[in-house]
């Protein structure tokens, strides 16, 4: 898959769930920036796996510092399962 | 002695649910486990359940949502055909004081911890038509005691407990035992968003009976109310804390 797709779906995804504009998304923004609390997180967290049909591993995100790093993540986490099912 | 029985374990791919869903198939119990978003910790608990020569299937669903519950249930009558247990044990919320509290908090706490129960019991019902069954569901004594940011799951806890009651009468006449269990502190991961609590922490972790509550402590019990043992126990809230309601200053 794309990851422009990948990309597209997680910037709607986040801006939806966390109620912002979404020109206020950009690969340097941050969950903070957006005031994502817990509940936003773990909303975001559940529509992606349920969309790409991934898991998450909540130690993983300790490293994401911003939505470039979340989207490269999920990205990967894509592509490992297309390479699962392959 | 549950065998042949067919159990749906909501929340059972780790911590309480994950020894509840174990537990049933020691008991020798079909289990399906059903989790929302640790897909492996399910497949793992899974497996331990085929080793123990019993049938196991996940199922992701958000039990939030009622149309996820409609697909999950779609999906055991397809491969299962009916059903024997409904444990209602998956469990989320947010941490906040009643003041912090916002409306999407709430929702999302009530929906999963007190709506699924009774959206997922009607369901279960139409698969335990004409053979009864056991409904077992999941509290906390903060249905009953107030802790520190526990608003929100203490409130969907005490609508579980009443909902507990009305469902017991309500299909007593149809052979289905409805029943709660209300634990103290668990010794789970969940516990971490309390790990900021030093004091509160310590407090948990000592009870009258020596030590906290375990995961496998709950799944004992909940294997018991699905037992015929306990076929005179309707719509109670059974506490296991170690005596830790009765006496929270004496350890």
């Amino acid at each position: 898959m794309p990851i422009e797709i990948i990309e597209d779906v997680v910037r709607n995804t986040v801006t939806r769930i966390t109620r912002k504009d979404i020109s206020q998304f950009t690969r340097t923004t941050t969950f903070k920036d957006l005031e994502a609390d817990s509940l936003d997180i773990v909303q975001i967290l559940v529509a992606l796996e349920d969309h790409f049909d991934i898991e998450v591993v909540d130690e993983e995100l300790e490293s994401i510092t911003n939505m470039g790093d979340f989207i490269d993540y999920i990205n990967r986490k894509v592509a490992e399962k297309t390479a699962r099912s392959a | 002695m549950l065998e042949g029985k067919v159990a749906l374990v909501t929340g059972g791919s780790r911590g309480i649910g994950r020894a509840i869903a174990l537990e049933l198939a020691n008991e020798g119990a079909d289990v399906i486990i059903n989790y929302l978003r640790h897909r492996t910790a399910a497949q793992n608990t899974a497996e331990e359940i085929r080793q123990k020569g019993r049938q196991a299937h996940i199922i992701r669903a958000n039990v939030g949502e009622p149309d996820k519950i409609e697909s999950m249930f779609a999906e055991i009558a397809d491969k299962f055909g009916h059903l024997d247990i409904l444990v209602n044990n998956a469990a989320s919320g947010v941490a906040r004081k009643a003041m912090d509290l916002d409306e999407r908090g709430w929702a999302w706490t009530m929906d999963i911890n007190a709506r699924a129960f009774l959206l997922c019991a009607q369901r279960a019902v139409r698969l335990m038509e004409g053979r009864g069954g056991k409904i077992v569901a999941i509290s906390s004594l903060g249905s009953r005691l107030v802790m520190p940011v526990y608003t929100a799951v203490g409130v969907s806890k005490a609508a579980l407990e009443a909902l507990t009651r009305y469902l017991a009468i309500e299909l007593a006449p149809y052979g289905i035992a409805v029943n709660a269990i209300a634990a103290a502190a668990v010794q789970t991961e969940a516990l971490n968003v309390y790990k900021f609590n030093e004091k509160l922490s310590k407090t948990w972790q000592t009870t009258s009976a020596g030590r906290m509550v375990q995961p496998e402590d709950i799944a004992k019990l909940v294997a018991f109310l699905c037992r015929d043992e306990s076929f005179m126990i309707r719509g109670q809230t059974i506490i296991i804390d170690g005596g830790f309601s009765i006496a929270p200053l004496i350890t």
